[in-house]
């Protein structure tokens, strides 16, 4: 047969079938930047693994927009619709159509936008792609996703302190981690489109323009050096296409899959004479586009000066962006990896340290959550990722301490909204903070700030761990850590509650007795802790 | 000397007329059986025509604008024009001189015979009496031209009778003009007795005058053909709608400036005045030809059948035995990469892919450039077929293909009401780029099947013209091509490319770089050589840089079909530089590249000639061959090439040509197409001697072991 037909396509081809459903499954993320839209299309398959397909980026205009008017223009606006309905028409061919294969979020430039809640919308209404505004912390938490994989296979940066720095558009990334640990993750309001556009309206002469930029560069590195503890002379890491640029212009036979040492010195060198041409002279002789030229000269300026203050001759740079990190969590599914938890719980003992909780207790009534929050999942049927902000929740739950005993539970809310939790974004914290603040004291009401703001599913959330926070701190009310293992049985209209190992839990009983109310009211159930039936029988 | 004395580089007008003398020198001396000296004489012709449309005109146009700037050989566009039109004369001399000489007599030998009209035998004269009265008379209008009328729109290349006839009313001569137009019939069939007798309409119509003139005295008849300016492109800043103003072109190109006026000699001084009056040529601009104009026109005959001893024996393409037809070419593929070497290799494996992808079900997409293209192209047909079939088929038409563009509106429209998505070109650039791209979704994932080319999409020129063709899924190649085609779709920035290099991005950097490193090398002691065959070699820089690798000590062949400003073998310079031209059956078309890299070795095929306009004005690409098979064939390929001296030339300092000495055994094959089209031949040869299976020999039955 010359032509074979839909219908008979298998017989020609016996090793196809429609029927099996194919292993891999196309994805795509777009990054809505200051200076373009990329958008990376790859496939993932079920367990972890990534193949990028396709790369694109085009030119916008928001970083210019935000960074000087404060809103995005209209011609903007429009401009990232055609863009973004393009690559809408590339996913097509790919059969990407389905929201949970996309993920489109955007940096600085969309979120210090005044009028972002309108461009959203206008995006949403042209191109049906919800763009996720996403926070600082958000970026850091995904592009550590991102290099992670790099940083475990380097023999000496696996181990060594590093700081892994990418510097944006609007802002640059800074965390400091080490052995797999985020000790530290900031970002700060420099970046390389936002100088170049301040600058610009100084309309100082271009020798001046340098010396001002290095000067604010060098105000920033400063509070960096502050604010970073750096004992050890951190080995520095740098993310982002300025300085890829650069590694390709200065190690041309870099593969770019991996990571290459530059020499400083070398960059500095580079970094000035960049500096020195026009954007014009740029964009001939590097084929750079236009906006890429404008920025790699501050880029360049402020990853020399970071290496400069932290003392470094040479830093690494590796080929890796936020995409990587968001095509990492599209492969690793909805949930946070076990490793990620780890970074956040260690960043949430850090700051209880930081506020001297007590942390037997805080670590206890943690593990206590988590078991709960698994043995109910009957009850609560909340995504993973809640157990995770439990957790978070349990570790801080007292910190508010620190500021006075009275209402303590609404200084920890204040603590942790507040707070530089690594890997958290604003609304997490703010769900977080809210479970420890209702640890003790009234329930959940709609009148109560910051819980008055949730949508009805964080409200829900919200109200669902409280009440089994409540009851895990109740379990530690001896503050000894004397329970260890609880065993729940819904039991004729009840949680039937039991410790094993423990014959004498009226202290506990006690406790629950109060603590247990706020679970009745939100599931319905009244709770009963029973002694251990085994002890009993040994008696 | 072409170009200036103490200049390094030859102007690349007067190489390409050195070039168009060699093909016909290949037509009169080069051993080729009648009707193939014919193709070669009509071809040069042809070239001439296109010479005079597309550079002509522009630079009469640059010797009024800026008449002081020199070209990179330092030549002044008056200088040019001036060497040109020496050149010519002298070519077109040769070409009437082997036409009326060699050729006409040595075909009339041979039984294929002009008549005119003066020897008619009476059938003939009977049977055109007929033709003129039924065909010609109704369709050919003589128009009256006066001097104070506005002069009528003659189309160009085409050719013109021009009458005087007596006015004895006003006591002088009045003129009228016969246009022929695009008639396609200029060839009138005569009976004969034997042989092929031909006349030429012009020699008809004079014949029948009277016919057109009735009562009137013809004191003069000559046939003229005029060249018009073609050199006039969209303003694609200033274009709204480029397929609207493209047809605009076209429409003015009907119009445009005379730029050469050839008339039949022994015309009068009076129609020759007043034709040059009337068409506002100057007179360095008239040409008088010794024989029948529009010589390109006889290509028409050099089909004739009934003659093939007169014709070159065919050697049909040969397929490939990999693709037998119970294979998907896509599991093919995923088996192995392959490397066609057109037209000795067929090229249906390409148009098989775009084929076969619009009709398989997992096909999701197809992505592919389109600059020359056939009229009722196949390929052309699959991708609005598989656009019919819901995939997704993106297709960059280029508008801006020269003598194309009619061609191309019509298959950019009928793609569109297919449903695919149609690029009209890159603005300001012409995409010349061929490369096509199928995305299938396959049980281990996406697979793109790319086909990456040195010569168009279209099955015709694909026997005419060697060209390679390279399909393969490797997955950074389908990832470059689809990087590529989203840069030129517009639908992305440039982004660095893993493996092939683009223009007008960065292939004339890389070619630099890579002639660099090779100068580099050898400076440091390693082996160094550069191999490249391409069709035109012009870029100063490029040039520059081949001058400092020569001068640092890289051997350097090159094999350039036609232009070539280069200047070899100058002690100092480029001692170390051969360049080597081959004019045979097949239009030398591939680029390929080989750079030692100290002795790793690396090969690439690419659609860019070294010009400027192809390195800074065209979207063109360079792909590595990289599959060890293949770069080997590549090599080879390049090397049989530098080897030819039977239709190769050496270009020399002074930009002619000489025939090479021999090399080496005498009796060996040295003609290059010959050698590759008996290699490929063997390699099928061989390929089926080793598919045959184990022979089974039928044995007796065993006897039955229970013995009933």
């Amino acid at each position: 047969m010359a032509n074979p037909s839909l219908t008979d396509n298998s017989e020609q081809h016996p090793d196809r079938y429609d029927s099996i459903p194919p292993l891999t499954r196309p994805v795509a993320v777009i990054d809505v930047g200051s200076t373009s839209i990329r958008m990376a299309i790859a496939e993932i398959n079920g367990i972890g693994g990534i193949r990028h397909l396709e790369t694109l980026s085009r030119e916008v205009d928001l970083g210019r927009d935000t960074f000087t008017r404060g809103g995005i223009r209209r011609a903007t606006t429009e401009g990232c619709v055609t863009v973004l309905q393009s690559y809408r028409q590339l996913l097509e061919e790919y059969g990407i159509s389905q929201a949970d294969q996309v993920r489109v979020v955007a940096t600085s430039a969309v979120r210090e936008a005044e009028n972002r809640l309108s461009f959203l919308d206008r995006i949403y209404v042209a191109t049906g792609f919800e763009i996720e505004a996403i926070d600082e912390a958000e970026v850091n938490r995904v592009t550590y996703l991102g290099v992670q994989p790099l940083l475990e296979q380097h023999p000496t940066l696996s181990t060594a302190q590093s700081i892994i720095t990418e510097v944006g558009g609007g802002s640059t990334e800074v965390l400091l981690v080490q052995s797999g640990d985020v000790i530290f993750s900031n970002t700060y309001r420099l970046g390389s489109q936002r100088l170049r556009e301040t600058l610009e309206a100084y309309r100082a002469p271009q020798p001046k323009v340098i010396e001002i930029m290095r000067a604010q560069v060098r105000r920033i590195m400063e509070q960096v050096a502050r604010e970073a503890p750096d004992e050890q002379r951190p080995e520095v890491i740098v993310l982002g296409s300025d300085v890829r640029f650069a590694a390709t212009q200065l190690v041309p036979d870099w593969d770019r899959n991996g990571m290459v040492s530059i020499n400083v010195e070398q960059l500095e060198t580079f970094s000035e004479s960049i500096l020195e041409q026009s954007i014009n002279d740029l964009v001939r002789r590097f084929h750079l586009s236009f906006p890429d030229a404008g920025t790699v000269g501050p880029a360049l300026l402020t990853i020399v000066e970071l290496a400069r203050t932290f003392q470094r001759d040479h830093l690494f740079i590796c080929n890796v962006n936020l995409r990587d990190g968001l095509l990492r969590e599209l492969a690793a599914g909805d949930t946070w990896s076990d490793e990620f938890a780890r970074q956040v719980f260690r960043s949430a003992i850090d700051l209880g340290r930081r506020c001297g909780f007590d942390e037997p207790h805080a670590q206890h009534v943690a593990e206590l959550s988590s078991q709960l929050f698994s043995k109910l999942q009957e009850s609560h049927q909340l995504e993973p990722r809640y157990g995770m902000l439990l957790q978070t929740a349990a570790l801080l739950h007292e910190i508010g301490q620190f500021v006075g005993s009275t209402s303590l539970h609404k200084h920890s809310l204040y603590l942790i909204q507040h707070s530089d939790l690594f890997g958290l974004s604003s609304t997490d914290m703010l769900l977080a903070g809210l479970v420890a603040r209702y640890h003790r004291g009234a329930a959940p009401k709609p009148t109560h700030r910051g819980y008055a703001g949730l949508d009805r599913e964080h409200r829900t959330a919200v109200a669902k761990l409280a009440a089994i926070l409540r009851l895990a701190k109740a379990f530690d009310e001896s503050r000894s850590q004397r329970v260890q293992e609880i065993t729940c049985l819904p039991m004729d209209g009840k949680l039937v509650m039991t410790v094993s190992g423990l014959e004498d839990v009226s202290l506990e009983q006690m406790a629950l007795n109060q603590a247990g109310k706020l679970f009745e009211q939100i599931f319905g159930l009244p709770v009963l802790l029973r002694p251990d039936p085994s002890e009993s029988s040994l008696e | 000397m072409i170009g200036a004395r103490n200049n390094n580089l030859v102007n690349r007008e007067l190489s390409w007329l050195e070039f168009n003398q060699r093909v016909l020198d290949e037509g009169s001396q080069g051993g080729h059986p009648l009707l193939e000296q014919l193709k070669f004489l009509a071809i040069t012709a042809s070239n001439l025509d296109e010479f005079f449309m597309v550079r002509v005109g522009g630079l009469q146009g640059l010797s009024k604008k800026k008449p002081r700037r020199k070209d990179a050989s330092g030549m002044t566009a008056t200088e040019q024009l001036e060497a040109i039109g020496d050149r010519v004369r002298k070519m077109v001399q040769d070409q009437y001189l082997f036409f009326s000489g060699t050729l006409e007599p040595a075909l009339a030998k041979a039984g294929v015979r002009r008549v005119d009209h003066t020897s008619l035998t009476v059938r003939q004269q009977q049977v055109l009496d007929r033709l003129v009265e039924n065909e010609i008379y109704p369709i050919l209008t003589p128009m009256a031209v006066t001097a104070e009328q506005e002069c009528p729109l003659l189309p160009g290349n085409s050719l013109c009778l021009c009458v005087r006839l007596s006015d004895e009313q006003r006591g002088a001569a009045r003129f009228a003009w016969i246009p022929f137009g695009p008639t396609g019939h200029r060839f009138l069939t005569l009976p004969s007795d034997g042989g092929y007798e031909y006349i030429l309409l012009e020699d008809v119509v004079v014949r029948s005058l009277e016919r057109f003139f009735p009562g009137e005295e013809v004191l003069e008849c000559v046939p003229f053909r005029i060249t018009r300016n073609a050199d006039l492109s969209v303003r694609e800043d200033a274009a709204a709608d480029l397929l609207s103003d493209m047809q605009e072109v076209l429409d003015a190109r009907k119009a445009s400036h005379c730029v050469r006026l050839e008339i039949s000699d022994g015309v009068s001084e009076k129609t020759r005045s007043f034709l040059t009056e009337k068409l506002t040529v100057t007179d360095e601009n008239v040409q008088l030809m010794p024989g029948p104009l529009g010589l390109a026109d006889f290509m028409q005959l050099t089909d004739l059948p009934g003659f093939d001893t007169l014709q070159d024996k065919p050697w049909p393409a040969v397929g490939l035995p990999e693709l037998n037809s119970h294979k998907s070419l896509f599991e093919v593929l995923a088996e192995k990469d392959l490397l066609l070497c057109h037209p000795f290799e067929s090229f249906d494996p390409v148009t098989r892919l775009v084929e076969e992808a619009a009709e398989d079900p997992d096909v999701l997409a197809i992505k592919q450039t389109l600059y020359r293209t056939s009229r009722d192209s196949p390929i052309v047909e699959a991708l609005g077929r598989a656009a019919e079939n819901g995939k997704h088929v993106t297709v960059i038409v280029e508008l801006k293909a020269r003598f194309d563009e009619a061609s191309n509106i019509t298959q950019a429209r009928n793609l569109e009401q297919s449903g695919a998505q149609v690029i009209y070109g890159i603005h300001g650039l012409k995409t010349h780029a061929k490369v096509c791209i199928v995305v299938r979704r396959e049980p281990r994932g996406i697979q793109r099947y790319v086909h990456f080319g040195t010569g168009n999409y279209n099955e015709n020129t694909s026997r005419l013209y060697t060209d390679i063709s390279y399909l393969t899924c490797d997955e950074e190649l389908g990832s470059d091509a689809t990087s590529f085609f989203n840069t030129i779709t517009g639908y992305s920035q440039p982004l660095a490319f893993r493996r092939i290099e683009a223009a007008p991005i960065g292939l004339r950097e890389r070619l630099l770089e890579l002639i660099g490193n090779e100068a580099e090398r050898k400076r440091q002691g390693q082996d160094a050589r550069i191999l490249a065959k391409m069709n035109s070699l012009v870029d100063p820089a490029i040039i520059e840089a081949l001058y400092q690798a020569s001068q640092a000590g890289v051997r350097i062949e090159l094999n350039v079909r036609g232009i070539c400003c280069l200047r070899p073998g100058v002690e100092g310079l480029s001692e170390n530089i051969t360049v080597t031209s081959i004019v045979d059956r097949f239009l030398e078309h591939s680029r390929v590249l080989y750079f030692h890299q100290g002795g790793s070795g690396r090969v690439f095929i690419s659609s860019a000639d070294w010009m400027p306009r192809n390195l800074d004005r065209r979207i063109e690409l360079l792909v590595p061959i990289d599959d060890p098979e293949a770069a080997a064939r590549l090599l080879l390929l390049l090397e049989t090439c530098m080897a030819d001296d039977i239709k190769g030339r050496r270009i020399q300092a002074d930009g002619g040509y000489v025939a090479p000495a021999p090399v080496g055994d005498s009796s060996a094959e040295r003609r290059s197409q010959r050698v590759l089209y008996e290699a490929v031949r063997r390699a099928l040869k061989r390929s089926r001697e080793s598919r045959r299976e184990v022979f089974v020999p039928h044995r007796a039955p065993k006897p039955d072991s229970t013995g009933t």
